[in-house]
């Protein structure tokens, strides 16, 4: 467990001795504050509904940025051949780096609640349902992250691991869109069930579902396990 | 300490490194020298765990490397080929996290890290960042990081690579210090590391390991390689026949020089004896015109083509 936490511990440091932290926060809080005045000031409702969906859409665009040097970056800077050779194991490596990254969208996340100050102040907002869509937004974010850390695992190049992850998770966003196209049942839910936006609608609406909160946490495992094994497999 | 057993590598159809097998007892240095492309590094790295071999065994400290790799990775220091450092840490924060991985108690980490730091004098980098340090500096402190944990067995993978005189004199004396009671296995390109430092030299060409040689045996093959470069205008076939007869001169390649009419450029493989070029000076210069003549320093080539015509001389008599 040392060596998991000496992971974590060096990959948070990592994130705050770069302007990557900094930039990425600062765009999604920008991005969010924008959303949240615009929906809130602009039409009058007093709730975070829209405002949750959009941060989930700006959750698309941020986390390849969060994610793409996670390996790229160890395999540019030649230092995977270190941690290769360290007494860890790669799950621990896996899963260091990715406490990490999860860390940075927990703060993320409680640096949006900024947003509840006014909302508590002029509205009457439900909380329980707030709080539902937070929980749907991190669990969304930490499949995402998932993901795009798997992609920088793949290739040397962190560009390139951004520019794969985006679309991949884009695709996992709309594909309930092509719920519409498909006269086959089977299609149809399998599409649904993948969909990252319509589980996380749930979430929006104020439903908990224990099918929703193990799809993310399921896709996040099978993201983390191809990972460990592909680093495995690297040897 | 390290044991490889018949060890190969493969990447696809292309093999690396043919059927390798070799050990390095506790308290001995053995030199690990090829020219670049040998499979020095790939060596290592399989040695070090990075990456498995596709056939064979090896083990560190009676542990085998492909069911026992963590555990293994506790006895091992390893500097790879290009320092693996982290830009954005400082030195301190760096070695602090290496210690924690190797699983140092936290309340030793403070003086392992002391240690480290004095055997590689780092004491004026402590605070920086690394990216600021200068390669010398980024050399030490691979080898530094090497160093923590107290490992019993050393990996240097061209460990004086970039550094001046002065440090690679004090990185020499520390990997000596430590070889004292612990293995190392320290890959070089350099001849003359190897014969200052190790007590065993391994050879290896094109992934083939052509020999495990002394220092001493070494040194006797590099001087079988001595050359002396001469340019003289003269006739080329009674100044080959001159040279012959010169005592300690084995053979003789004479080139004319395209443009320069008489004037030749003549290869002489000598014995490494003292006074040989004065000689062949002087046969020269008092019937012809001597224009040039130096002492070619053995290469490392030359030493491995000693080293395969050996081999393959030994494989004709059986």
């Amino acid at each position: 467990m040392r060596g998991l936490f000496a992971i974590y511990q060096k990959e948070l440091i990592t994130y705050f001795r770069s302007p990557i932290a900094y930039f990425v926060v600062s765009v999604f809080l920008l991005g969010t504050g924008y959303f949240f005045l615009y929906n809130v000031f602009m039409t009058g409702i007093g709730t975070m509904n829209e405002t949750l969906q959009n941060m989930g859409v700006l959750l698309l665009i941020v986390v390849p940025v969060i994610t793409m040097r996670l390996f790229s970056g160890e395999y540019t800077g030649r230092t995977i051949e270190l941690l290769m050779t360290l007494p860890l194991k790669p799950w621990q490596i896996v899963l260091g780096k990715y406490l990490g990254a999860t860390t940075i969208l927990l703060l993320m996340t409680l640096a949006t609640c900024i947003d509840l100050i006014p909302l508590y102040l002029y509205g009457t907002p439900e909380t329980k349902t707030i709080l539902s869509g937070y929980i749907g937004f991190v669990l969304l974010g930490m499949a995402c992250l998932a993901i795009g850390q798997f992609f920088s695992a793949l290739t040397q190049n962190q560009i390139v691991a951004a520019l794969i992850t985006v679309p991949v998770l884009l695709v996992f966003w709309f594909v309930g869109h092509l719920q519409s196209f498909q006269s086959s049942y089977a299609l149809r839910d399998l599409f649904g069930y993948l969909s990252f936006a319509q589980h996380f609608a749930d979430f929006i609406r104020g439903l908990v579902r224990s099918e929703a909160v193990m799809f993310y946490l399921m896709i996040s495992a099978i993201a983390l396990t191809l990972n460990t094994s592909y680093l495995q497999w690297r040897r | 300490m390290i044991a490889l057993e018949s060890v190969s590598k493969r990447y696809g159809s292309k093999t690396v490194i043919h059927d390798v097998s070799f050990d390095v007892g506790q308290g001995e240095i053995v030199g690990f020298l090829g020219p670049n492309g040998a499979g020095k590094t790939t060596t290592m790295r399989m040695i070090a765990g990075y990456t498995t071999p596709t056939s064979g065994r090896i083990t560190v400290a009676g542990l085998d490397m492909a069911t026992q790799n963590e555990a293994a990775a506790r006895k091992i220091g390893y500097l790879p080929e290009h320092p693996p450092l982290y830009d954005v840490l400082d030195v301190s924060t760096f070695l602090r996290f290496v210690a924690k991985v190797k699983g140092v108690p936290p309340r030793e980490i403070p003086s392992d890290l002391e240690r480290v730091i004095a055997a590689c004098h780092l004491e004026a980098v402590f605070r920086s960042e690394i990216f600021k340090l200068s390669k010398g500096y980024r050399q030490r402190l691979g080898l530094a990081q090497a160093l923590l944990g107290k490992p019993d067995v050393l990996l240097l993978d061209e460990p004086t690579a970039g550094l001046d005189p002065g440090q690679i004199q004090e990185t020499r004396e520390v990997i000596r210090a430590f070889g004292e009671n612990h293995a190392v296995l320290l890959s070089t390109h350099i001849l003359h590391e190897v014969t200052l430092i190790c007590q065993r030299v391994a050879i290896i060409d094109r992934g083939r390991l052509l020999a495990i040689d002394t220092p001493s045996g070494l040194q006797t093959a590099s001087e079988q390689t001595n050359s002396v470069m001469l340019e003289a205008t003269a006739p080329a076939d009674p100044l080959r026949e001159e040279l012959l007869s010169i005592e300690g001169v084995n053979a003789v390649r004479v080139q004319s020089i395209p443009g320069r009419l008489s004037t030749h450029m003549v290869e002489c493989q000598v014995n490494a004896r003292d006074g040989i070029e004065a000689r062949i000076a002087r046969a020269v210069a008092s019937r012809w015109e001597l224009h040039r003549l130096e002492r070619q320093q053995p290469t490392l080539e030359n030493v491995f083509l000693r080293y395969v015509r050996a081999g393959a001389g030994a494989r004709e008599a059986t």
